[in-house]
């Protein structure tokens, strides 16, 4: 199994058990493994909203009477059918309104994890002369679309800790998740180019970042 | 009043002293006598760990321990000396601290390992070695040893350190140095920020790197420097005018600058990713 394979079938995955054929490509592909992850902790997060969190009716009254006056939806169901065995529009959709909160929670982790309040410039870089230079650089942009994947020893690591309290455990996995970001920031700006030595030293320290982080954790969880 | 109610008086304030004392914190003293070069190692899960020059020839510890969910668990081998905050069954971040005081000669090499708790080392002049997870990291007026210092989220703080290696590592937490100098300083951060004061002495070599954290570094006039600065999409500014110099990679325009000042006895390196650096003139 391929990973467009993997993906197609990635529904029936979360929450539910891989087939053995679907847990071979887990093992073997840190990517797949990484997002099912994070998509089962997202669908755990979205199952502890309790039904007293559901907007009232009147907001999905005047939702669906705004989708009708924009002509997104049609307003009945059809005669035939009567109207407790054809559920309304909205009545589907206060079933499945876990969807797009749980769309919203994973942008919100996503830009969280990797676009902390103090990351970055918030200004354009100084004093432009190239026209260049005005674009981001292909390694932040791709470090702010997709989170690094998680490697076999990430988890292996994740696992040693993981009775830790659910807070230090977050802090130990946006740190991970930081010196993995600059690992791969650093990868990408060495694969354009390779003789750059203040690069080279860069990967070195976010190497240096991880082994610490390794080290220091796992001491702690020795006591 | 009468004979029994002095008496139960009596008896009352007796048991409640001895409640209060076994509720209490415990104090416990330890002393070693060590020859030159002592190697000192605390490992101290919770609570602070304060270590300043004493006596010579002598290790004073001073501890305080919070619960009885710890111990203390001590060792000493010919010159080295191992403390260790033993947390027991049930203990945790309030019940496991351990508050120590220590005096240890002033050539003595440090180890201390503290996952939450401030360490400040004072005073020395042997090497130390400083780690820990949350607590604030600090180190003052030493010398003539090799100070390293690794931290997750802490905040790390040396001051008026001379004439050794100075290596810290930060995940998250901000670096500051002020007027520190040696053969070699290199602060290795992710997001935390980076500050240094001082005149870069000791035709040392400085190196600053940061993933995300903003690195600013306060020199006088009459620094004499090697000078690198680049951040891949930060902000790099410096206040100084610099002789231009060769740099050896591509020079994007706005996000580097590069140059000498006086006779450019220290090399300084100021590298980021993403954060802002700022070469400023101390005024």
């Amino acid at each position: 199994m391929n990973c467009p394979e993997f993906e197609r079938d990635l529904p029936e995955c979360v929450e539910g058990v891989p087939s053995p054929e679907q847990q071979a490509h887990l093992n073997s592909c840190p990517t797949c493994s990484g997002l099912l992850l994070d998509l089962n902790s997202i669908a755990s997060q979205a199952q502890m909203l309790s039904a007293a969190d559901e907007p009232s009716a009147a907001v999905w009254n005047a939702l669906e009477e705004r989708l009708w006056s924009e002509g997104l939806i049609r307003r009945s169901a059809p005669a035939y059918l009567p109207a407790e065995v054809k559920p309304s529009f909205m009545q589907r959709w206060r079933a499945a309104w876990l969807v797009p909160v749980a769309a919203a929670l994973a942008v919100v982790a996503v830009v969280k994890l990797y676009h902390p309040a103090n990351v970055g410039d918030k200004n354009p870089v100084a004093t432009q002369s190239q026209p260049q230079a005005q674009a981001p650089a292909p390694a932040q942009s791709a470090r702010l679309k997709h989170k690094p994947a998680l490697s076999h020893e990430d988890q292996q690591w994740l696992s040693t800790v993981s009775s830790r309290p659910p807070a230090q455990l977050a802090k130990f996995r946006s740190d991970l998740d930081q010196a993995n970001a600059f690992i791969e920031d650093a990868q990408q700006s060495l694969q354009e180019d390779p003789n750059d030595v203040y690069m080279q030293q860069m990967l070195m320290n976010a190497y240096e970042q991880k082994q610490m982080l390794y080290e220091l954790v796992v001491d702690d969880s020795s006591h | 009043m009468s004979t029994a109610k002095c008496a139960a008086k009596f008896v009352t304030v007796l048991t409640l002293a001895g409640v209060a004392f076994a509720a209490g914190d415990a104090r416990k003293d330890l002393h070693f006598k060590v020859g030159k070069h002592p190697a000192i190692s605390i490992n101290n899960p919770y609570g602070p760990v304060v270590v300043k020059a004493g006596a010579p020839h002598e290790v004073v510890i001073n501890a305080i321990l919070h619960s009885d969910k710890v111990e203390i668990d001590q060792s000493q081998s010919h010159n080295r000396i191992d403390i260790i905050s033993h947390l027991l069954q049930g203990a945790d971040q309030y019940s496991g601290v351990v508050e120590y005081q220590v005096l240890v000669p002033a050539d003595a090499s440090l180890s201390i390992h503290s996952e939450n708790g401030p360490v400040h080392a004072e005073n020395l002049h042997g090497d130390l070695a400083l780690e820990g997870g949350n607590g604030a990291m600090e180190v003052l007026d030493c010398g003539d040893g090799h100070v390293h210092v690794k931290t997750l989220n802490g905040p790390v703080t040396i001051s008026n350190v001379r004439n050794g290696h100075v290596e810290v590592v930060s995940m998250s937490g901000d670096v500051s140095l002020n007027s520190v100098s040696g053969p070699y300083v290199a602060v290795n951060s992710n997001t935390g920020k980076i500050e240094y004061a001082g005149d870069f002495g000791g035709e040392g070599e400085y190196s600053f790197t940061s993933y995300t954290g903003n690195i600013e570094a306060v020199a006088p006039a009459y620094a004499s420097i090697d000078v690198t600065a680049r951040s891949s999409q930060g902000r790099v500014d410096s206040d100084f005018s610099l002789e231009p110099k060769h740099t050896p990679f591509y020079a994007k325009a706005g996000s580097y600058f590069s140059g000498t000042l006086g006779k450019a006895a220290s090399s300084v390196k100021l590298m980021s990713f993403s954060g802002k650096i700022h070469l400023k003139k101390r005024q």
